[in-house]
C-alpha cells in the first residue's frame, strides 16, 4: 500500500439528490465493493429482505433502523466510515425526502466533498435543484455529479448527455462547478470502484479514483486571524481566555485586537494542559492570558490589529428557513455566530427564491424550507466577516425560544461597518449656538462628571445625596445619577452579568456626558466594578472626569448591609453580587478617595464638596 | 499526534467547553471503558487539568473485578469528583425485552435516577457513530424528554457548531464529544497520550475484550493482540464488529434501537 503524506485526514463526503435517486444504494454498493461489509451482514440482510418479500437493495446495508426499512426512505443523517486503498472517508448519507432538509443541512454543513446524484432515467427533479442550491448556501463551490441507474436506460450516451446538459446549466447559474460527471449504476456496480465496460464511451475515471484524487484543501484567506472567545476561565489566579482559532495563527509575541471593544492588547501567556506550545494554528483550541486587564467577553472576536473583522448592526443574509412556523418580522430572534449570541430582528425580506427557476417568488414571508434574502438588524454591534472574505465567521443560525429556525450566511457590502462609521464622518454632530463657555459663565462653574465607585454599602448614595444638596444650595447646577434609580428606567432589563454591567456603565457614561453638555456637574453613584469600563467612561471626556473611590472594606459593608443584599448574596439568593460572587476592581489611581470606614460621613461629604468646588468653580 | 487525531481532539475540547458554558448543571458518565477514559483525558485538556463537574459511574454491580480496581485507583490518582450510582434489580425492568437487553436496561434506569437526584441538565456520554447503527444517527447535543426518551425522527438541526441549548424544564441534553471518533482513533489516541485502560482489552489465551460491559452479557473475541500496537493493527483489517461480544445487541434485529429510544446511552 502506498503511503501518502496526508493519509491521516479523513474527508467527509455528503451525497445529496432527489428521493429515490440512489444515495443510500450508492454507499451500500461502495461498502460491498470495497469489502467493508461486516461478515455475515450482507447475508443477514438478504435473509431479512426475503422474509419480508422484498428484493435486496444495497441501501439496506445502511438503513440500520427498522423504521427506515419499513418506510423505504432514509430518515436521518447517518455517518459511515469507509476506506479505499488510498485513504479513509466518512460518508454522510443525506436524506432526500422533502420533509428532511434540516437533516441534510446538519450532515452537509461539515462536508469536504459533495456528490450530487441524479436518476438519469427520471432526470432532474425539484429536490435535485433544491439540494444543489442549499449546498451553495452551505459554502460548497464544487460537486461531483453522478448519473445513476444507467442500466435502466441501456447505457445510452445521448440520454446521459441530455440530462447532464440540463444539470450543468442549473449549476452554472448558482455558481457551482461540476468537477466530474460520472455515469454509474449503483445497482449493477458500473463505474463505482472499477471502470464499466458497458460504458466504453465514458473516458473518465470511476468514482473511487475520482474521490481518491480529490483535493479537499481549499484554503480561503487562511492567514487572517479570527479567534472567537468561547469562554473565560479562572484557573488558580489566572484569567484564561479560551476558544478555537477559526482562521490564521497566533504567536506568543503578537499584538491582538479585541472586537467590539476595539482595544489592543498583548498576549501574556499561552495555556494548555499539560503544557502549552509557542504557536497555534487554524483549528486549534487554546487558552491565553493577556498582558492588560481589559474587558473581554464571550463572543468577542480577537484578530490582529491590521485585519479586524467588521462590526455590523445591520447586514444582508441568505437564509434557509427550517421551522414549521414561518418567519415573523415582528419577532425577536437569537442570532448565534461563532461563540457570540445576539438579539436580532429580520427587518425586511428582499426576496424568496424559487430554487427551481431561481426567480424571485410572489411570496412575502418565508416558510419551511424556503430560501430567502433578508436584512437583519441588531441593537448590538456584531463582529463578523463577509461570506466571500471568510466563511467561518460569516455564517450563523437563528433561534426562537427553544429551537434553531434558520441558518444563513452574511453579506456585508451594502451596509456600513460601524467601526469605520464611528471614526469617520458619516454622522456629523451639529453645533449649537449656546456654547459650553456660555453655560459655564452663567453657572459660574464648568461642567464635570464625578464618578463615584465602590462596593454596595460603601456610602456612595448617602454622600452623593448630601453633596448634591449642599452644592445646589450654593447655586451649583448639579444632579445625581444613581445606579439603582437608573436601573428602574434607562437600564431596566439589564442584569448583573458582566456584559450587562458593561452596557449599564456605557449608558450611564453617555447620559453623564449629555449632562455635561448641558453644563451640569453630574455625580454618578455606581458600583462600576471593572477598571476597564471606568476607563471607557473617563475616555468620553477625560478633562471633565474625576474618579472618586468610596472606600470601605468588604467586611464593613457586609456588617452595614443597609439593604440586606449581602445576606441574600451570601445565601446565593442573588447572582453576580459584587464582592461576593462577582469581582470588584478597586481604582489604581483615583482622583480622590473618601474612606467611609475611617471617616465620619460628614467628613467625607465635606471632602468631596471642597474637591468639586476646587476643581470646577470659575474663580472670579 | 497526527493531524486527524489533533482535529478530533480539538473538536472534542470545543464540545466540552460549549457544553460547560451553555448547560447549567452537567455531569460526565465514566463507564471505565477505553472511550470513557479518553473522554476524561479530553476533559482534563478542556479545563486545564481539573474537571469542573462530577463524573458518574452507573454501577450495575456486575462489572469485571479489573474494572472496579481500575475505578478505585484512578478515582484517587486523577482526583475525580465521582458519583457512584446503583441500578434497580432486573425484575423491575420491562419484561418484554429479551434477557440481555433487559439486563442492560438496568443502567438506563440507574442513570435516570441519578439525573433526577442531582437535577443534571446535561450528561456527557462517550458514544461513537461507528459503534452501532442507531448511534450513527445521533446529534452532538441530543435532547431527551422527562422520561429519557429519544425522538429519533424529530431531532434538532445542528450545523456549523451551533446547537440549541434552551429546552423546557425536565429535558436533559446528552453531550457526545466522541461522536466523530472511530474505534481505531480511540486506540491511536490512547497510545499517543499514554492513557491507562483496563487490561481486559489485551489478549490472553487468544481472546480479548473489544468492548466492556456487564460480565454476564459480555464475551471476549478471538484475538492475539497483546498490546496497543497490535490492537491498532488488528482493527485495520478486522471485519468483526466492535460490539459483537455484547449479547444485548444481537438478540433481536432492532433491540438496540428500542433500548436507545428509551434512554440507553
Amino acid at each position: 500500500m502506498k503511503k501518502f503524506k496526508d493519509i491521516e485526514e479523513i474527508p467527509k463526503i455528503v451525497i445529496v439528490g432527489h428521493v429515490d435517486h440512489g444515495k443510500s444504494s450508492l454507499i451500500g454498493r461502495l461498502m460491498y465493493e470495497l469489502d467493508q461489509v461486516p461478515d455475515g451482514k450482507y447475508e443477514e440482510l438478504k435473509k431479512v429482505s426475503e422474509k419480508r418479500g422484498m428484493d435486496f437493495e444495497f441501501a439496506f446495508l445502511l438503513d440500520a433502523l427498522q423504521a427506515e426499512r419499513d418506510q423505504g426512505i432514509t430518515i436521518d443523517t447517518t455517518q459511515i466510515f469507509f476506506k479505499t486503498k488510498k485513504r479513509n472517508y466518512v460518508f454522510i448519507d443525506a436524506p432526500g425526502h422533502k420533509e428532511f432538509i434540516k437533516n441534510m443541512i446538519t450532515g452537509a454543513a461539515s462536508a469536504d466533498i459533495a456528490i450530487l446524484i441524479v436518476d438519469v432515467d427520471e432526470g432532474i427533479k425539484a429536490q435535485t435543484k433544491k439540494h444543489a442550491y442549499i449546498l451553495k448556501l452551505l459554502g460548497i463551490k464544487k460537486v461531483i455529479t453522478l448519473f445513476n441507474k444507467m442500466d435502466k436506460i441501456n447505457y445510452d450516451e445521448n440520454k446521459y448527455l441530455q440530462v447532464r446538459k440540463q444539470l450543468e446549466e442549473y449549476l452554472t447559474k448558482i455558481n457551482i462547478k461540476a468537477l466530474n460527471n460520472i455515469p454509474i449504476s449503483a445497482k449493477i456496480g458500473d463505474n463505482i470502484s472499477t471502470k464499466s465496460k458497458k460504458i466504453s464511451w465514458y473516458d473518465g475515471k470511476p468514482l473511487v479514483n475520482v474521490l481518491d484524487n480529490y483535493n479537499c484543501n481549499d484554503n480561503q484567506m487562511e492567514n487572517i486571524l479570527r479567534f472567537p472567545v468561547q469562554d473565560i476561565y479562572k484557573v488558580s489566579d489566572k484569567r484564561i481566555i479560551v476558544g478555537r482559532i477559526e482562521s490564521g495563527k497566533i504567536n506568543l509575541g503578537d499584538e491582538l485586537l479585541v472586537m467590539p471593544s476595539n482595544e489592543k492588547v498583548k498576549i501574556k501567556s499561552f495555556e494548555e494542559w499539560p503544557k502549552p506550545k509557542k504557536e497555534y494554528n487554524t483549528g486549534d483550541c487554546l487558552g491565553l492570558t493577556l498582558s492588560d486587564e481589559i474587558f473581554v467577553d464571550k463572543g468577542n472576536i480577537i484578530s490582529h490589529p491590521n485585519k479586524p473583522p467588521k462590526l455590523m448592526n445591520t447586514f444582508e443574509a441568505n437564509l434557509f428557513w427550517l421551522n414549521d412556523k414561518k418567519m415573523d418580522l415582528s419577532k425577536k430572534y437569537q442570532l448565534k455566530i461563532n461563540t457570540g449570541e445576539y438579539t436580532v430582528n429580520i427587518r425586511k425580506v428582499n426576496k424568496i427564491i424559487d430554487t427551481e427557476s431561481l426567480e424571485s417568488t410572489n411570496k412575502k414571508i418565508p416558510n419551511k424550507n424556503d430560501v430567502s434574502e433578508v436584512v437583519i438588524h441588531s441593537s448590538q454591534l456584531i463582529p463578523m466577516d463577509d461570506y466571500n472574505v471568510l466563511t467561518k465567521t460569516a455564517r450563523f443560525c437563528l433561534l426562537d425560544e427553544n429551537e434553531i429556525v434558520a441558518g444563513g450566511i452574511a453579506s456585508l457590502q451594502n451596509y456600513p461597518d460601524q467601526k469605520e462609521l464611528n471614526s469617520s464622518s458619516n454622522i456629523k454632530p451639529i453645533n449649537f449656538d449656546v456654547t459650553e463657555v456660555d453655560r459655564a459663565s452663567r453657572f459660574n462653574h464648568r461642567s464635570g462628571v464625578i464618578w463615584m465607585t465602590g462596593l454596595s454599602g460603601s456610602g456612595k448614595s448617602t454622600i452623593a445625596k448630601e453633596v448634591e444638596r449642599k452644592l445646589f444650595s450654593k447655586d451649583f447646577n448639579v444632579f445625581v445619577l444613581d445606579g439603582d434609580n437608573l436601573r428602574m428606567g434607562l437600564n431596566r432589563g439589564l442584569s448583573f452579568s458582566p456584559e450587562d454591567r458593561t452596557e449599564n456603565i456605557r449608558r450611564t457614561a453617555e447620559v453623564a456626558k449629555l449632562f455635561t453638555d448641558a453644563g451640569f456637574i453630574v455625580i454618578v453613584s455606581l458600583i462600576s466594578p471593572y477598571r476597564s469600563e471606568r476607563k471607557k467612561a473617563r475616555d468620553i471626556r477625560p478633562e471633565y472626569f474625576r474618579e472618586i473611590y468610596v472606600k470601605s472594606s468588604l467586611e464593613e459593608c457586609i456588617k452595614r448591609d443597609v439593604k440586606g443584599l449581602y445576606a441574600k448574596a451570601i445565601r446565593s439568593e442573588i447572582k453576580d453580587f459584587t464582592g461576593i460572587s462577582a469581582p470588584y476592581e478597586e481604582p489604581l489611581s483615583p482622583d480622590l478617595t473618601v474612606d467611609t470606614e475611617q471617616e465620619e460621613i460628614e467628613e467625607s461629604v465635606l471632602k468631596l464638596e471642597s474637591f468639586i468646588i476646587e476643581e470646577f468653580s470659575i474663580k472670579k | 499526534m497526527d493531524r486527524h487525531l489533533k482535529k478530533l481532539e480539538n473538536d472534542s475540547i470545543y464540545i466540552f467547553r460549549q457544553a460547560y458554558r451553555s448547560i447549567d448543571n452537567i455531569a460526565m458518565l465514566w463507564s471505565l471503558g477505553k472511550d470513557s477514559n479518553v473522554m476524561v483525558w479530553l476533559a482534563f485538556k478542556a479545563f486545564f487539568g481539573k474537571i469542573p463537574f462530577p463524573l458518574v459511574h452507573v454501577d450495575t454491580k456486575k462489572k469485571f473485578k479489573e474494572m472496579y480496581e481500575f475505578r478505585d485507583r484512578y478515582e484517587k490518582e486523577w482526583n475525580l469528583n465521582l458519583i457512584k450510582g446503583d441500578c434497580p434489580p432486573v425484575e423491575k425492568i420491562d419484561p418484554s425485552l429479551p434477557p440481555a437487553a433487559r439486563s442492560a436496561a438496568r443502567k438506563t434506569d440507574g442513570l435516570k435516577k441519578i439525573l433526577k437526584q442531582y437535577k443534571f441538565k446535561g450528561v456527557v456520554a462517550g458514544i461513537r457513530r461507528d459503534e452501532q447503527g442507531t448511534r450513527a444517527k445521533e446529534r452532538i447535543f441530543s435532547p431527551r424528554d422527562e422520561t429519557g426518551k429519544w425522538d429519533i425522527k424529530n431531532q434538532p438541526p445542528e450545523f456549523w457548531d451551533q446547537s440549541n441549548f434552551n429546552y423546557p424544564d425536565g429535558v436533559h441534553i446528552r453531550i457526545h464529544p466522541l461522536l466523530g471518533w472511530t474505534e481505531i482513533d480511540i486506540w491511536k489516541y490512547i497510545k499517543s497520550q499514554k492513557i491507562p485502560v483496563v487490561d481486559l482489552y489485551f489478549s490472553k489465551n487468544g481472546k480479548r475484550y473489544r468492548s466492556l460491559g456487564d460480565k454476564d452479557i459480555t464475551s471476549p473475541v478471538n484475538s492475539n493482540a497483546k498490546n496497543i500496537d497490535e490492537i491498532i493493527e488488528e482493527l485495520q483489517t478486522t471485519k468483526v464488529s466492535e460490539r459483537s461480544g455484547r449479547a444485548m445487541d444481537h438478540e433481536q434485529e432492532d433491540v438496540f434501537e428500542k433500548l436507545r429510544s428509551k434512554g440507553y446511552m
